[in-house]
């Protein structure tokens, strides 16, 4: 089957059936083959594909949740992060340049940095990245680790019409205080998703102070050292009891069900206004280094879109996969799939005949990572 | 004299018959093969100059002997080794070296029985039996860890729950003997048997001894050995990449008599301290700098610099010991004791190295205090990004230079380091193996401290700031 066929398949064969009303917005797609090139450059004429950012950004506080999943000290061949399972440094920077010249007034980049309620600045430094080439990139840049309560007094609840897991979650103030929030994701695979993309990359907008492993019973613990495993993933335990707890505690605890749900959860609770994927250099195979069999794999594309569910069809396409797999087959093999279920919460559409790719077309930006 | 490595090599080069040795203190040791002449050939324009050999030949010892090498005969316990160390001094052996646990006095027989020679003689015993704090000009022990990172069966870095991978170290213990004196410290452990030893190993094994200030016997696997007698291009590559990183070590002796820096004191009893993987080794994988002080050493001096300590053994400690520790919250300082009953290793045996997981567990009861106390200050220098190394921060007695060493224990160079450091620092240099010095920019960082970043490290380097 060649590239063109497949896609076509696709297209016109869903395997799930598409929530009619959920909004649809064309997606960005670049080649851009590694990171030495000017991916600026790129990024710009992504943005202007998708309408330009000023009408965005402009004088508005911008929130960028960063995909930098699990320690820093944990490396794939001992590779930097940036060109295996995190997003790169250089993607970060130029999209900082990019909402800084748009007028944005204030670049929060914020991530639950793994394990810890430290500075985020030490997070990224530990990461390999330059946080004064950052912090020069663009007027009002700042820094936040929202894995507990940061810079914040309270924590921010977010409701979520029609949830599936939780019927609020709390989180760190600065998905609150922005006007704008955008998930920037890396392309690859996940063990218990499948897919990790831009809207299973906000899983990490949660606190590992009242979700994660070593939250506190009654009240949140502001020093967290664990992840989310059994809390979330697994559900043995609920979290802190200042925070709603489950809709249905005897609903299934196989993460393959509770991932999904929550993420699409928190797609509706804190929207996406803006998704960007970085494809430049990834991993297959799994999220991270502790994923036994991850290899390094070069897609050399990057996604964006104003819809995080059609930016991840997308993104799922290009993988390879057909966005709207069933469970039990690729990529959905053990789990839900995110996106149908984002989808059903009419947070987007995953139908591909209804979401316009700008730029580079699905066919010659496809890359399958299981060649 | 400090010359830049290339020079130095330059200068071993054009001059490998050295006619002088320098004193003990500087001597750089192998393991050697005493049955082929030509293999000394391979020493030439390295830092090499003494030799372990637990058989020669006469032509051999009279090449050495010319080559300006220093030649020790090694003896193993099973009899007295008198008499054979006294043939081996006749037969142009410089020195003896007692490897294992002998009867005691066996070491001062041999000595009075060389004593017309003055020959030197170097014990190698168990960690438990080092003669820490004692006359001799080298000290050692056959044991050691082999450093590198961790690897499970599957082949994943050992990781920690909080992720980085652990790192096999011996530098813990080497502080520990290095804080009762200034002996140097030889360590004589082999490398792994039935394992494939890639050249980055013996690097980060060569490495991991001299950033803390002391020499690994340099020890080949057969494989290596008999690659390098064959002339094979590989193994003369990964000879060539030893001897630098011996050079870079060996051409800045003044490291050796630098004091540790930082703020970070652990008062530990003598046998705690030699265990490899304890609590120094636990603040060293998270590079919070530390200053060793065996208990047994504690002084109201020996605190000078620090403003945090950790008192593990404090049930070892004399009721005037205490008084110090006592006298140093008085004035500021903040002390961290082991909780109470807590009691860590009680008697080293012979054949330990490393804590056990009974032990490790007990050490976790004060690990996640010491953490919590450390938190995110800066206690001298910070450094991101090396989750992959190991670092050893030491100062000038005045203070005003420090210097910051690495080691890469990953098969991959290390891009992007910062190191911040406590102080006002106006220069920095980075140096590295290769020879080449290349200026650093020197900016504010966070508490009124001075950054820097290190754009990539190989196998090791050294950050000097004034």
């Amino acid at each position: 089957m060649t590239r063109r066929e497949w896609i076509a398949l696709v297209s016109t064969a869903p395997l799930l059936k598409a929530a009619a009303n959920a909004p649809a917005a064309p997606v960005a797609v670049s080649r851009c083959a590694s990171y030495n090139e000017d991916v600026t450059a790129r990024l710009a004429e992504m943005f202007d594909q998708l309408g330009g950012l000023d009408r965005l950004v402009r004088g508005k506080t911008v929130t960028i949740k960063l995909n930098m999943t699990g320690s820093p000290g944990l490396r794939v061949e001992g590779r930097p992060p940036g060109v295996t399972h995190y997003v790169h440094p250089k993607l970060v920077g130029a999209t900082a340049h990019l909402l800084g010249q748009a007028g944005a007034r204030r670049i929060r980049f914020v991530e639950s940095a793994w394990a810890t309620s430290g500075p985020l600045e030490d997070y990224l430094l530990d990461s390999g990245w330059n946080v004064r080439q950052l912090l020069a990139a663009a007027p009002g840049v700042e820094f936040e680790n929202t894995n507990a309560l940061g810079k914040g007094r309270k924590y921010s609840r977010f409701k979520v019409p029609g949830a599936y897991m939780f019927p609020a979650y709390d989180l760190n103030h600065a998905f609150e205080d922005t006007d704008v929030f955008v998930s920037m994701a890396k392309l690859k695979n996940h063990e218990t998703c499948g897919v990790t993309l831009s809207l299973k990359n906000c899983f990490g907008n949660l606190p590992a102070s009242i979700y994660g492993d070593d939250a506190g019973i009654d009240e949140p613990n502001e020093n967290p050292t664990s992840g989310r495993g059994k809390t979330m993933h697994a559900g043995e335990r609920q979290p802190s009891k200042s925070a709603p707890p489950e809709l249905n505690p005897k609903s299934s605890r196989e993460p393959g069900y509770r991932v999904p749900h929550i993420v699409a959860d928190l797609a509706k609770a804190r929207p996406i206004d803006l998704a960007i994927i970085d494809g430049v250099e990834s991993i297959a195979g799994g999220e991270g280094p502790w994923i036994k069999g991850v290899r390094p794999v070069k897609p050399g594309v990057l996604l964006a879109g104003l819809n995080p569910v059609c930016t991840d069809a997308v993104a799922t396409a290009v993988m390879g996969y057909n966005p709207r797999s069933p469970r039990g087959t690729a990529p959905f093999r053990t789990c839900d799939n995110t996106l149908a279920l984002a989808e059903a919460h009419g947070a987007g559409t995953a139908d591909l005949s209804r979401i316009e790719v700008r730029g580079l077309p699905i066919a010659e930006a496809l890359y399958r990572f299981e060649a | 004299m400090t010359l830049r490595p290339a020079r130095w090599l330059a200068a071993l080069a054009a001059f490998p018959l050295l006619a002088s040795v320098p004193p003990p203190s500087g001597w750089v040791p192998a393991r050697w093969s005493g049955a082929n002449p030509k293999t000394l050939d391979l020493l030439s324009g390295t830092p090499i100059n003494c030799l372990l050999l637990e058989s020669y030949t006469p032509e051999f010892a009279g090449r050495a002997a010319d080559h300006g090498i220093v030649a020790l005969a090694v003896f193993k316990p099973g009899g007295d080794p008198s008499d054979p160390a006294r043939k081996a001094i006749r037969a142009g052996m410089q020195g003896i070296v007692l490897e294992g646990d002998f009867p005691k006095g066996t070491a001062a027989r041999v000595r009075d029985a060389l004593a017309d020679s003055h020959a030197l003689v170097i014990e190698l015993t168990s960690r438990a039996r080092m003669p820490v704090g004692g006359p001799d000009a080298i000290i050692g022990t056959y044991q050691g860890v082999w450093p590198g990172i961790q690897v499970l069966e599957n082949g994943a870095a050992k990781a920690a729950p909080s992720g980085s991978p652990w790192i096999d170290t011996n530098t813990g213990f080497i502080r520990s003997v290095r804080a009762w004196g200034l002996a140097a410290v030889w360590l004589g452990y082999r490398p792994p048997a039935h394992s494939v030893i890639t050249g980055e190993r013996y690097l980060e094994a060569i490495a991991d001894a001299e950033m803390a200030g002391a020499r690994w016997i340099v020890s080949l696997d057969g494989d290596l050995s008999s690659r390098l007698e064959r002339g094979d291009a590989a193994a003369l590559k990964d000879w060539r990449a030893m001897a630098q990183v011996l050079a870079f070590y060996e051409s800045h002796p003044e490291w050796r008599s630098l004091r540790p820096f930082g703020k970070l004191a652990v008062v530990q009893d003598r046998d705690d301290a030699l265990l490899s993987g304890g609590i120094l080794d636990m603040i060293a994988a998270k590079h919070t700098p530390v200053i060793a002080i065996p208990g047994q050493r504690l002084t109201a001096e020996s605190l000078r610099d620090a403003s945090m300590a950790v008192n593990v053994d404090a049930e070892a400690l004399t009721p005037e010991q205490r008084e110090i520790l006592k006298n140093f919250t008085r004035a500021g300082g903040t002390v961290l004791t082991a909780p109470p009953g807590w009691k860590g290793q009680s008697a080293l045996a012979a054949d330990q190295i490393t804590l056990d997981k009974a032990e490790l567990d007990r050490l976790n009861d004060i690990w996640h205090d010491v953490q919590t106390m450390i938190g995110h200050k800066n206690l001298g220098a910070r450094l991101f990004n090396v989750a992959s190394m190991l670092s050893n921060v030491l100062a000038t007695g005045d203070g005003k230079q420090v210097v910051v060493q690495l080691v890469n224990y990953s098969a991959y160079p290390i891009e992007n380091i910062t190191v911040q450091l406590l102080g006002t620092f106006k220069h920095a240099r980075l140096l590295t193996p290769d020879g080449a010095e290349k200026n650093l920019e020197v900016y504010p960082a966070e508490d009124g401290g001075s950054g820097v970043d290190l754009d990539r490290v190989s196998a090791c380097a050294a950050v000097r700031l004034d």
